[in-house]
């Protein structure tokens, strides 16, 4: 085969997959350009026909008005404060367990994996008011550990789940490589299988992060006052009776997606090149 | 074993948490509602401040997102949690004075030596008051003029058939104008109330008996359905109804694409601020052709009650009295746009304002019905007629079969 | 020589050779620490599952075989008297209907785009940059509540919106069309909507899997001459096998209970277009403030939902 025909050929296929990645991001994305233009449009203009993109009110006001008002930076500290510490506790035991349930046969290992998995199909609307109950009992009511507590539970399934299926794709020489040297179970977790799951394991800290970050109900449920709330109700609030607030609505959502959008642009070099290509030597 | 269990969790539950407010005179409140964020900024604050001023009890203000109200009531009930002051809509009293959950306002004010005549309704079940609508906003008919002057319509629509005759004309101007706009969303099924059963109080019906019994089958709620089925069919309703909410409603009409509206008076300002250059009136909703008779007009209502597991009722009703009093309730309707609780006051936006005026003047003449307050389960009921209805419009079946069907239903919750 | 007795215990080390003549102090000691070692590990898990979410569930178990819990200071035990309600009403059976379609739908578009653009984004027929760039816009939809993507779709599909303009303009249609609010359009509206929202789950997790394929793995197979479409189907699919059938598990599971998205764009009409299992249940709790009924079908959901589970894990089981 010449070299022009393999050139043009790749330089086909690069066209062809280009092409298919504009595409895919037109789907993905128009929804949020439509959010975005509408942010920097006045109220009034949100409903306009024909739909303008860039209106002749084309402002920062609606952006302005959140960062400088004191309660709305107050929910995005909180939603941070409670994310971050969500994202830290559920990615520490879902590993231990994620290890136990890869590397291990118990017994109760069966059940214990059958109820974690079916509960996460219970509504949590039926269990908004026992759980409330539970968390007024506990005196939790109204701080950041009710709802630090509960987006854990919320989560820990899913994570167990997902990270018991990425230490599966790693092969057991990988553990035995390291007993083999004299170490213990826990020193092969930290050692080899973290950093070599680290893609998977990354990639369920930040769905555990935006579970945490994007919660409505509970977090409603189970804080009171405005010191303790978080940026979904800050969204909702500017959802009145009688007026809704678009731009507003629109421009905390942005913001909103900022900090996550930024955790994952630094995250995701991890996701780039095979980590476990040649780590092990057959 | 699970009886235990089960006591133990009845008894954790729901006989009294934890006593989140604190007792004592001097003491503070709190107040839960989902008006703050509709006021202006620091406003209801400022009222909060006065109220400390004058009786020395401090209010917190606990503010949420209007749609989840309900539910974090329920829950709160359910818990023992309500704050001692909650803000509440009519929809809900009967459940919520069926499970205890809110105080008997009756027996306060005759122990507070209360003269209630000067407030211009109580919600009320089984005779005893349990909420005290502290500002009205009644539903009146808003017209697009500037687009009626084009379908060369020149009086604002008094009966039915000039209704339907200038919402045909609307229609006919084309490019997406409407004659009509109907929003069935069964989310928060309001529209039946606001949009669908005004038509039957506008010309005196009702759709309960004397004693309070569904009576849907009857000839003025039989009239007001083949209406506006006869509306549906001639095309002059705009598009989207089925899914459709008041915002999205009052959104279609500031942009001009909207003859006729039943809608909030609240949103007058809101019209005007959006649209500036938009000419529209307010008026009764229609009546039948040859109907004399007292027109009636839906109202919502921004109420007020007081939880049963308050430890300082009489502190909790001060701050009631206090949002009453003539002078704060002008100073409260002035803000919101809604019509006073108490009979002696006039918000300020009516004098000097012919729109506003003129649905005082209606406010204090008109009566103002919604018999869907203080009916059990009202939104479920309303979501049910709602349903009949979207089945009747969309051909499934007949007005008939569309009354009994909803009857029926009705019924059930009796 | 192997000792049988040493051999018989999972976890154990390798020093069973010496095990059977030599009985040295806290042998047996080492043994009992490797076998709770794995129980070790799952506790924290355990207690706070047992705390949080256990007590509740029992608790909506215990609701639904009384008669109306919260709203009635007595209730009364009624067997199952409340599931008998739920599994013989025509709404109920509607919602199974619709929640088929809406789960069965949702889960294969987001398996399908999910690998198609992980596998896109995996090419290594372009620059690092513009996979990342690539990567950020793709990942979009995974970045907003709920309630806001509720309110941008609503705009967007607004019989007025710019979705309908932009059909009219190219002429692809007269530009009426009431995607949520038509009986025939509502359902499909509603799926494509959560696929929309839903799919960066897969992909990510997709994308995260194919960098954990060893590369020894492709080269071999392009040494014996495979296509790509053989290397796919022979290396990629296989590998990622594990994880494919967790996230469609997990996405059944949350798709039959996504309720948000549902009753903030069409309120589950119009009609009955849209009603699932989850509107079904949060009506009856609170529109109808009958709590047991509403938990007995929150347990009916929880029980298929156990059935899936089970052939969950006896699918790991097998993999062992």
């Amino acid at each position: 085969m010449s070299v022009s025909a393999v050139g043009s050929r790749r330089t086909l296929a690069k066209a062809g997959v280009l092409s298919a990645l504009i595409a895919g991001a037109l789907f993905a994305a128009f929804p949020v350009f439509w959010m975005l233009s509408s942010s920097f449009k006045a109220n009034s203009e949100i409903f306009e026909y024909p739909p303008k993109i860039i209106t002749s009110n084309f402002s920062f006001g609606a952006y302005t008005d959140i960062i400088t008002n004191s309660t709305q930076v107050r929910f995005f500290i909180n939603s941070y404060v409670v994310s971050l510490s969500v994202t830290a506790l559920t990615l520490v035991l879902a590993i231990l367990a994620g290890y136990a349930f890869s590397r291990y046969q118990f017994p109760g290992k069966n059940w214990m994996s059958t109820v974690i998995v079916a509960v996460q199909a219970i509504p949590p609307i039926t269990l908004l008011i026992p759980y409330f109950g539970l968390i007024v009992t506990l005196r939790l009511y109204n701080t950041y550990p009710a709802l630090i507590l509960t987006y854990a539970a919320f989560t820990l399934p899913y994570a167990i789940i997902m990270l018991t299926g990425y230490f599966n794709t790693l092969p057991r020489e990988l553990d035995e490589a390291v007993k083999l040297d004299g170490g213990s179970a826990l020193t092969a977790l930290r050692r080899v299988l973290v950093p070599t799951a680290l893609p998977g394991i990354v990639a369920v800290g930040l769905y555990t992060f935006m579970i945490a970050w994007n919660e409505y109900l509970f977090a409603l449920t189970l804080t009171r006052t405005e010191d303790m709330r978080t940026v979904p109700i800050g969204i909702q609030l500017l959802m009145g009776q009688h007026s809704y607030q678009w731009n507003e609505m629109m421009a905390m959502s942005i913001l909103g997606s900022i900090p996550v959008l930024a955790l994952f642009l630094r995250f995701q070099r991890y996701f780039m090149a095979g980590l476990t290509s040649g780590a092990v030597k057959v | 074993m699970t009886a235990a269990v089960g006591a133990l969790l009845l008894g954790g539950f729901w006989s009294g948490g934890p006593a989140l407010v604190e007792a004592g005179g001097g003491g503070s409140l709190e107040f839960q509602q989902w008006w703050e964020p509709e006021l202006p900024d620091g406003e209801l604050r400022a009222l909060m401040d006065q109220f400390q001023e004058q009786s020395g009890i401090d209010v917190e203000l606990l503010s949420g997102p209007y749609a989840s109200t309900k539910e974090q009531v329920i829950a709160g009930a359910a818990t023992g949690t309500i704050p001692c002051v909650v803000g509440l809509d009519g929809a809900w009293i009967n459940e919520l004075a069926g499970f205890g959950a809110i105080a008997d306002l009756s027996a306060i004010m005759g122990d507070a030596g209360y003269d209630d005549s000067q407030l211009v309704s109580q919600v009320q079940v089984d005779g005893a008051t349990y909420m005290i609508p502290v500002v009205n906003f009644i539903y009146p008919m808003f017209t697009n003029d500037d687009l009626l002057e084009q379908a060369g319509v020149s009086d604002v629509p008094s009966t039915r058939s000039e209704f339907a005759d200038a919402a045909a004309a609307v229609t006919e101007l084309g490019e997406n104008s409407s004659g009509w706009i109907l929003p069935l969303s069964l989310e928060t099924p309001n529209g039946v109330q606001n949009d669908v059963m005004a038509w039957v109080w506008a010309s005196g019906g009702l759709m309960l008996t004397d004693d309070g019994q569904p009576d849907l089958t009857n000839d003025s709620v039989r009239s007001a359905i083949e209406y506006i089925q006869g509306l549906w069919d001639a095309g002059v309703i705009a598009p989207g109804s089925f899914t459709m909410k008041e915002q999205d409603k009052v959104e279609e009409f500031t942009n001009g694409r909207v003859g006729m509206m039943i809608d909030s008076l609240a949103h007058i300002n809101l019209i005007r601020e959006n649209n500036p250059d938009l000419t529209f009136s307010i008026s009764a909703v229609p009546a039948e052709d040859d109907y004399t008779g007292e027109r009636g007009i839906p109202y919502a209502s921004w109420g007020i009650g007081i939880s049963e597991n308050c430890d300082n009722k009489e502190d909790a009703w001060q701050l009631v009295e206090f949002l009453m009093s003539a002078d704060v309730n002008t100073t409260l309707s002035s803000l919101s746009f809604g019509f006073p609780g108490n009979t002696e006051s006039v918000p300020d936006f009516v004098e000097g304002d012919e729109l506003f005026q003129a649905a005082f003047d209606m406010y204090q003449e008109v009566n103002p019905t919604n018999e869907f307050v203080g009916l059990p389960v009202a939104e479920e009921l309303m979501r049910a007629f709602g349903e009949e209805l979207q089945s009747l419009l969309n051909g499934d079946q007949s007005v008939d079969e569309m009354l009994e069907g909803a009857q029926e239903r009705w019924m059930e919750e009796f | 020589m192997t000792s049988t007795v040493a051999s018989a215990r999972p976890g154990t080390g390798s020093d069973g050779v010496l095990a059977p003549y030599v009985r040295r102090p806290g042998r047996g000691g080492a043994a009992l620490r490797a076998r709770l070692t794995p129980y070790a590990y799952v506790s924290p898990t355990v207690v706070l599952m047992i705390v949080l979410i256990l007590i509740p569930v029992v608790t909506v178990i215990y609701y639904s075989v009384m008669d109306n819990v919260i709203v009635n200071k007595h209730p009364a035990f009624v067997r199952f008297d409340n599931y008998t309600e739920v599994l013989t009403s025509p709404e109920f059976r509607t919602a199974i209907k619709n929640t088929s379609f809406f789960t069965g739908a949702s889960v294969v578009a987001h398996l399908v785009i999910g690998l198609s653009f992980a596998m896109l984004l995996n090419t290594e027929l372009l620059g690092p940059g513009v996979k990342a760039l690539f990567r950020a816009i793709y990942v979009l939809p995974w970045l907003f509540t709920v309630a806001i993507i509720a309110v941008v779709w609503r705009l967007l599909l607004n019989p007025n919106g710019i979705v309908n303009y932009l059909l009219s303009s190219t002429g692809l249609s007269d530009g009426d069309i009431e995607w949520l609010s038509d009986p025939g359009k509502a359902l499909f509206a509603v799926t494509f909507i959560n696929i929309w929202a839903g799919y960066p789950f897969f992909m990510m997790s997709l994308l995260a899997g194919l960098q954990g394929i060893p590369g020894d793995l492709y080269e071999a197979a392009m040494v014996d001459g495979a296509s790509g479409l053989r290397r796919f189907v022979h290396v990629t699919l296989p590998q990622l096998k594990p994880i494919i059938v967790a996230m469609v598990v997990l996405d059944i599971l949350w798709t039959t209970q996504q309720f948000a998205l549902i009753w903030m764009t069409t309120g589950g009409g119009p009609l009955d277009r849209t009603e699932m299992l989850s509107t079904y249940t949060y009506k009856w709790a609170f529109s109808r403030y009958e709590y047991s009924i509403a938990s007995a079908s929150a347990v009916v959901i929880l029980l298929l939902s156990l059935v899936l589970a089970v052939f969950y894990v006896r699918h790991q089981k097998a993999r062992d």
